[in-house]
């Protein structure tokens, strides 16, 4: 059987090597040159004025803006169809669940692609294995005409910068400057998408802009903690009495899950680039070698230790935290933002009453708190390399047809199908059918783009505010990244050891191990691609002059 | 009474010895059917139970099939078990057929370059093809996207193969010398003499075999692009891992509706089940099977 680690063992051979792309920010200095490079190579910025109503909430970027209502009529933004009859469109898009219908079988695509007036024929794979599948996809040069790459796998993928090059089509002539107008929904994305979606001072794909910066949020339900009369912390201290006070194993119920991503933050461990920052002498160091580390992972052990930890958790390394949050069995649990919203949508029909809370930032150690986040894409949507011109044109303007707003016809139809077959018209907005559930999963979506706005969510009214007052707080704490914008093809060695020594800090704090090894477990991480891996960050800040 | 020397295990067991071993079977017995017995309570459980369980369930509160219903409302399930059912049959039988073949000629002594032949298949469990290369074969050949991909790939064990030539071996030379004096050929002599007496091994095999075609997933995950030829695996993994988008996804990811652990349970019970099915009409075989393989190895 072949195995996936064969092929990272195969794509490990290749590894090593640095591929600088492009992306510098205005904001920093020293990097003026290559940022006037990168200005040439975007689509110059537009607003299309389609008449959607502005935004309820406004978000500090990279936040979204917000809206808390659908719109009462809907805005037609394109009025021609963009295929000309062309050859089905192949695309390859990933999902996070139970693969949809293709084809025919498919009505929301049927009625999509009659749209388009080309056919969109989509092979949607599994999320979890993407990469594996995208790497045999990238070895064998057998690439669909268009591949969505989600951002978090790009650096999972070797020599990925030299396979943009071999393999994709180059949109620079395309897109750049004004040549952008016949597609001005691409025009309306924020610039820093497009600098990132450059490789090699090309820009070789389209950005999906993302909604929300933050990684990690730490929930806590709000119900439960009302019922209790426990207050809901605000100083590492507080979280550590509040996780006494809950804690009653009696009742089977236990304070937290595996919370560690968010204490480190709490103690402002690095977190940008993986956790990589800069000394103040200039040279990259990366979190595990910060006392800010050391100090979180002792307080995550004082966790596990004093047994504040629900059990099935100290055990395994996938128990259902989710499942346990919802029960009540745990109070405290972190996970990602688009957790939030779906939680609380089905959960209050079972529950009444339940209520999940992010818990706002604090720093454990005084100062200004640190959140970690970046304003990377979601994803990128690549185009297969020698097409014709015209089919390229083609394809661009379906992607822009896909790319429309908030607000028109067009996103209406990609988000929700067709009225009466994939959603249900209600006073507060579209609500999914079954049908619906089953066909949509976000195909059209992954091969686009959008301006991206937090859209309003009937089931939960009050989301769309609560979401964005705690993002537009936290956002400020933004931790700045040196590297931000740098495209970094990180040693195989160092790559390799990243989910080993990852365990072995897991092992740290479960107290599976001595705490006292803490410091050897950095060395060996040093000796086994660390140092190699800091050369390598150091190059890179040193080639782009900061 | 005098006592006879004899070794402890001609001994009559005690009851202590005997309740030892008891307690140990029954916890070896445990160990597998609760997890199978949590599995399948889960799946036949509300929403409400599950929830008030904080996950999965061992004490059933009532049957919901509401799981099931889901499941099979989809067609997803059911048009992936046919692929998978297709799969295992045409997968067994080509497999059975090219092993059986492959063992017989390598097993008779003198048979046209078969010691280079059987280095090369042996040379097999030292290096393996990359994926890359693996990938480039199969959709060389054309096969991507059609079953075959998932059959052929794989159509020969050479563990298996291993068995099977072994097994052929320690048949009385003198029965196929007889048969080769009544003027039987080697395909008769394959079909007529050899077959029936190794039924055992046969069987064993067929069942090593169907068991790997029904938990295909990785050939599959690499040449399969059309979702509606996805085998039952893929879709169980898919199931199981829903909503496991990652964090930085935001809420676009989250979308679609996660499914409910009980129908997650389902799923697993509905991969499960069919091939647990064939073990009971196997396992008579199974241990002359292994135990032939084994000590002639």
């Amino acid at each position: 059987m072949t195995s996936r680690r064969t092929l990272l063992t195969i794509a490990a051979i290749a590894g090593g090597g640095l591929l600088t792309g492009c992306g510098e920010k205005s904001t920093r200095g020293g990097a003026t040159q290559q940022l006037d490079k990168l200005s040439a190579l975007i689509p110059e910025a537009r607003d299309v004025n389609l008449g959607i109503p502005p935004p309820d909430v406004i978000g500090t970027r990279p936040v979204a803006d917000g809206y808390t209502r659908f719109p009462a009529s809907l805005t037609d933004a394109i009025s021609e169809k963009p295929g000309r009859g062309g050859a089905a469109i192949r695309g390859i898009t990933p999902v996070w669940g139970p693969a949809p219908p293709a084809g025919r079988n498919n009505s929301y695509l049927v009625a999509v692609n009659d749209e388009l007036g080309v056919p969109v024929e989509f092979s949607v794979q599994d999320g979890t294995s993407y990469a594996d599948k995208i790497g045999a996809l990238l070895g064998a040069r057998d690439v669909p005409d268009l591949l969505c790459v989600p951002q978090w796998e790009v650096s999972k993928l070797a020599r990925f910068g030299d396979a943009v090059n071999a393999l994709f089509e180059d949109l620079t002539p395309h897109l750049r400057g004004a040549e952008v107008a016949p597609y001005p929904m691409l025009a309306t994305f924020p610039a820093g998408a497009w600098r990132n979606s450059c490789w090699n001072e090309k820009l070789m794909a389209v950005p999906n802009p993302t909604d929300g910066p933050f990684p990690w949020v730490m929930f806590y339900r709000r119900d439960l903690f009302t019922k209790l009369g426990v207050k809901p912390p605000a100083t590492i201290d507080e979280l550590y009495r509040a996780g006494k006070e809950i804690t009653k194993p009696r009742q089977g119920v236990w304070a937290f899950s595996d919370v560690f991503a968010m204490i480190q933050m709490y103690f402002k461990s690095p977190g940008a680039k993986d956790g990589w920052r800069r000394r103040p002498d200039g040279t990259p160091e990366f979190k595990y070698e910060t006392p800010e580390f050391k100090a979180a992972a002792e307080f995550m052990a004082k966790l596990y230790r004093e047994g504040l930890v629900h059990p099935d958790i100290v055990a395994s390394r996938g128990a259902d935290m989710k499942q346990l949050f919802q029960s009540g069995k745990l109070l405290i649990t972190q996970d990602g933002m688009g957790a939030w919203q779906p939680m609380q949508a089905e959960q209050q029909n079972v529950t009444p009453g339940f209520d999940v809370q992010p818990l706002p930032l604090f720093p454990a150690t005084g100062g200004d708190p640190l959140a970690w986040g970046d304003d990377e894409p979601i994803s990128y949507t690549f185009l297969k390399k020698g097409l014709p011109k015209e089919r390229v044109e083609e394809i661009l303007r379906v992607i822009n047809w896909c790319s429309a707003p908030f607000g028109t016809t067009e996103f209406q139809l990609r988000e929700f199908g067709v009225e009466g077959k994939h959603h249900t018209r209600t006073a507060t907005g579209p609500v999914k059918t079954d049908l619906g559930f089953k066909e949509i999963a976000n195909q059209y979506f992954f091969i686009s783009g959008r301006r991206p706005v937090i859209q309003p969510t009937p089931q939960t009214p009050k989301y769309v505010p609560e979401m964005l007052g705690y993002s537009n707080q936290t956002v400020k704490y933004l931790e700045k990244d040196p590297w931000d914008g740098l495209k970094l093809e990180m040693p195989a060695r160092y790559k390799s050891g990243m989910t080993p020594f990852q365990d072995k800090f897991t092992d740290l704090v479960r107290g599976r191990r001595p705490f006292s090894d803490l410091d050897a477990i950095v060395k060996e991480w040093r000796a086994a691609g660390g140092d190699e891996a800091r050369e390598l960050m150091g190059r890179a800040l040193a080639d782009a002059g900061r | 009474m005098t006592r006879v020397s004899r070794p402890a295990w001609q001994e009559k067991p005690t009851v202590a010895g005997r309740a030892g071993k008891g307690t140990v079977l029954t916890g070896v017995v445990l160990a597998v059917l609760v997890p199978l017995w949590v599995v399948l309570v889960t799946s036949l459980s509300s929403r409400e139970t599950i929830t008030a369980a904080g996950g999965l369930v061992v004490v059933p509160r009532g049957v919901d099939l509401s799981a099931y219903e889901i499941i099979f409302a989809g067609g997803q399930i059911t048009r992936a078990l046919a692929v998978s059912a297709t799969v295992t049959l045409l997968g067994t039988a080509v497999s059975l057929v090219v092993t059986v073949l492959a063992a017989y000629g390598l097993s008779r002594p003198g048979s046209l370059g078969h010691r280079f032949l059987l280095f090369y298949f042996l040379m097999t469990f030292l290096v393996y093809p990359g994926m890359v290369p693996s990938y480039l074969v199969v959709t060389g050949l054309g096969l991507k996207d059609s079953l075959w991909s998932l059959v052929l790939p794989s159509a020969v064990s050479v563990f298996n193969l291993v068995v099977v030539r072994a097994f052929f071996q320690s048949l009385p030379g003198e029965l196929l010398d007889s048969a080769r004096i009544d003027g039987a050929g080697e395909f008769r002599i394959l079909w007529r003499i050899v077959l029936p007496l190794s039924k055992a091994v046969v069987a064993v095999v067929g069942l090593f075999y169907a068991v790997g075609y029904w938990n295909v997933w990785f050939s599959a995950l690499l040449y399969i692009d059309d979702n509606d030829k996805f085998p039952i695996q893929r879709v169980l993994q898919s199931f199981i891992l829903a909503g496991q988008a990652p964090q930085t996804s935001g809420v676009a990811a989250g979308t679609a509706l996660p499914p409910t652990l009980a129908v997650k349970m389902a799923v697993v019970v509905v991969t499960v089940v069919p091939i647990a099915l064939v073990y009971p009409f196997i396992q008579r075989h199974f241990t002359r099977g292994v135990l032939v393989g084994a000590v002639k190895g």
